[in-house]
């Protein structure tokens, strides 16, 4: 207890990772009936962990890592220590998840304000966001599976946070079975590492990585399975369908649990022991893969909905895509710097779209462009900003961050992994701006407010007062974000020092990848290192990403933007391609289908027919048999007392001749 | 004629009595009038023995209060259910009992 007065860094550790923790409890046990001092703890904590989040990313700014640790429990020889690493990359993460989740949670005042569920919501919120920095700050990877699975579950509560709505109790359940699918394999991996190394320590297992001190067999199997929990939690290839239902939730937990913060844990874990995967080729070409056709597939997705949160869904599971593309190419950087940028402008595109959400009480972008979304003036330029961001549009920050991963791609062996980045940026731009021009440019003009016509200039003020504070709650960090936008890009190099400072041990693995004829090139090269080895073609590749992001926006102009457009889009020529990225490559019929023939057909069934003909049948055989038998039995009884009386006085009496004779 | 085979027979007979009274008695207070003769007996067979065989007069003694408190208690609880079952039947006949077959 004294050390932790006397270092104000783990004071601050603590204090800011836990005290949401106690806001929760506090609203779940006391407050719970007063909404209004629910949302003011539960606020003010999320400050509190948001400043000492930032305050402890600028003092350890260029402290060497910080490891505190305690002795959990101990068996035998196996020791599993409890306690937080504080490094680049981690403070990075706390950072992004405190600034967020604090902006996120003042927005919802306004969006939440008058719900029935507020007080419980911000319980939630709390609860989410303590799992989440004590996940990003963990020092093993058994703690950092333990909150992992936390967040699960705050996310589980908060997509289902309107659960009498069908729809979204379902979506729930969807995103919870999906994430676990994927954890059991996380798990195995981490029992197959827990026997084979015996450490589950995260600078020991990076560390051991390095230095070839695990077997290659066991990196690479284990390498996949882990690999596994990023599928789930990060909506990668064959369990992406989550993520889409998941936007049931109110739309401040889209912004901030399933683009910006906790879909990226998956990624974050990656990055966290990078070093550790970049020891299994195999394991990284594997994450390539997936990585591409989860980033395409999602692409086509968002290319045909017309609602406005599953655009930015889609969206998000293309960029996690993107960002496992650039760490299994070894562009640790590259991903890194694309989940932060990611974080901020993907937050921003889904609090804007929440603001028109809240005005329309629509999610289809036809109907919000018809009723005059572009009046809403902040939301709009804001998104605008966003989706430049998404499609990687200098200046933004998506332009620096999607330009370091296209970079990385462009240094692999095989030209195809780039080609396919190059492909998704030009999807990615075009999809947007399918939206953004959707609500600017509607089909036919929009439509006179009534009220606006009828009640003349003071319609304006109505509506002011109408909005008040709600209005400025949501608008204020919608604002941030699009400010944080514009200039992250910009901290490219000053983060780039920050984060590779501590990871001379990465270099050296890339000269041993290299020297070892790189089975998958430039492992482990930095994007710094990938740029520098393709000078000449650098300024080309960029010229090549600005141009596939432009193309996108053109093709998007000339379908939705500009006068007379068909606003259809080609796609709809060819009404098979329509239907089948519309129903998402056939994902979720096909997980029906294996779930109807395998699950509940073969394994449920036969569990069914165990309960009904073993277990029922063993204990109705049990009635049976005690019923018949009490049947026989009752023969004897025949009712007639006296009868029985004199039956027992003349065995009475035959005891006592025989005993007496 | 004051002697222990006295007081035996007197008893035996008394026990003979209760029992053809239990075996013949269609009337359920007659059964447990008779079943009361029975306990006599035994009493009287008790106290008889004790006069007679054992030199601690007590025992015997003992032994018959509390068969007296058991009859107390068996014919209190005897007669609720022959009530009980008076209700229900509107006889105390034992063999309208026999509907009780299971």
């Amino acid at each position: 207890m004294g050390a932790l007065f006397r270092d104000p860094v783990l004071l601050a550790t603590v204090l800011g990772t836990n005290i949401p923790f106690f806001s929760m409890a506090v609203i779940l046990i006391f407050t719970r009936s007063n909404p209004r001092l629910s949302s003011r703890i539960s606020v003010g904590s999320i400050v509190v962990s948001a400043v000492s989040a930032i305050s402890l990313l600028v003092k350890l700014f260029s402290a060497p890592a910080l490891q505190y640790q305690t002795l959990w429990f101990c068996s035998g020889k196996l020791n599993i220590a409890f306690g937080y690493y504080l490094d680049p990359l981690s403070l990075l993460m706390l950072t992004i998840v405190g600034i967020v989740a604090c902006l996120v949670q003042i927005y919802s005042l306004g969006y939440m304000a008058g719900d029935p569920g507020y007080s419980r919501y911000y319980a939630f919120q709390s609860l989410f966001a303590w799992a989440m920095m004590n996940m990003v700050i963990a020092g093993s990877m058994l703690q950092l599976f333990i909150f992992w699975e936390m967040v699960g579950l705050a996310s589980y509560f908060l997509i289902g946070f309107y659960y009498e709505k069908w729809s979204a109790s379902q979506a729930g359940k969807k995103a919870f079975v999906m994430n676990r699918v994927g954890d059991v394999g996380f798990f195995l991996g981490l029992i197959l590492l827990l026997i084979g190394f015996g450490n589950l320590g995260i600078p020991e297992l990076n560390h051991a990585a390095v230095t070839h001190g695990l077997p290659k067999g066991l990196v690479t199997l284990s390498a996949l399975l882990i690999f596994c929990g990023v599928i789930g939690k990060s909506a990668q290839f064959p369990l992406l369908t989550w993520l889409p239902d998941a936007m049931e939730g109110p739309t401040p937990v889209s912004a901030l649990l399933h683009s910006a913060t906790m879909v990226a844990a998956g990624v974050y874990m990656f990055s966290r022991i990078f070093p550790f995967f970049s020891a299994s080729p195999e394991a990284m070409q594997v994450a390539l893969a997936i990585g591409t056709v989860t980033m395409l597939l999602s692409s086509t997705m968002a290319m045909v909905t017309y609602d406005l949160k599953q655009v930015w869904a889609y969206s998000t599971v293309s960029q996690l895509g993107y960002m496992v593309m650039a760490l299994s190419a070894g562009g640790y950087f590259a991903g890194v710097f694309h989940l932060t940028t990611h974080a901020g402008f993907k937050a921003l595109l889904f609090l804007c779209s929440g603001i028109f959400i809240h005005e329309f009480h629509t999610n289809d972008m036809r109907i919000i462009g018809k009723k005059g979304g572009r009046r809403l003036k902040i939301p709009m330029v804001c998104m605008t900003i966003g989706a430049l961001a998404l499609s990687g549009v200098p200046p933004f920050s998506g332009f620096f961050s999607k330009e370091a991963i296209l970079t990385v791609l462009a240094a692999q062996p095989s030209k195809i992994w780039y080609a396919a980045g190059l492909f998704g940026a030009v999807l990615t731009a075009y999809y947007s701006f399918r939206l953004i021009f959707h609500i600017l440019f509607p089909k036919d003009g929009i439509e006179e407010q009534h009220h606006h016509a009828e009640h003349g200039p003071d319609a304006h003020e109505h509506e002011e007062e109408h909005h008040g504070f709600a209005f400025r709650a949501m608008a204020i960090p919608v604002m941030f974000l699009a400010g944080v936008s514009v200039v992250l890009g910009f901290t490219e190099h000053g983060l780039e020092h920050f984060l590779m400072r501590l990871v001379p041990r990465a270099g050296e693995v890339s000269a041993h990848a290299r020297s070892a004829a790189a089975v998958h090139g430039a492992v482990n090269a930095t994007a710094a290192a990938a740029a520098h080895a393709q000078e000449p073609s650098g300024s080309l590749l960029m010229v090549l990403g600005i141009s596939a992001g432009l193309l996108g926006i053109t093709l998007a102009w000339f379908e939705y933007g500009r006068k007379g457009a068909s606003r259809k889009g080609f796609l709809s020529h060819f009404p098979a391609v329509w239907k089948l990225f519309d129903l998402r490559w056939f994902l979720d019929i096909l997980y029906r289908k294996g779930l109807d023939t395998f699950v509940y057909a073969g394994l449920t069934s036969l569990f069914v027919k165990n309960d009904r003909r073993i277990i029922d049948g063993g204990i109705d055989g049990i009635c049976v048999f005690t019923e018949g038998s009490g049947r026989v039995f009752s023969f004897l009884q025949s009712g007639m007392l006296q009868f029985n009386l004199v039956l027992m006085v003349l065995v009475a009496g035959a005891a006592v001749l025989y005993f007496v004779i | 004629m004051n002697s222990l085979s006295t007081y035996l027979i007197i008893s035996a007979l008394l026990f003979s009595l209760g029992l053809l009274g239990i075996l013949q008695r269609r009337n359920l207070i007659g059964m447990l009038i008779s079943v009361e003769l029975l306990l006599n007996a035994a009493n009287l067979n008790f106290m008889a023995y004790n006069r007679f065989l054992v030199s601690d007069p007590v025992t015997g003694q003992v032994i018959t209060l509390f068969v007296m408190g058991l009859a107390a208690a068996e014919a209190a609880i005897g007669l609720s259910i022959i009530l009980a079952l008076y209700r229900k039947m509107h006889s105390i006949n034992i063999e309208a009992a026999q509907k009780m077959k299971g």
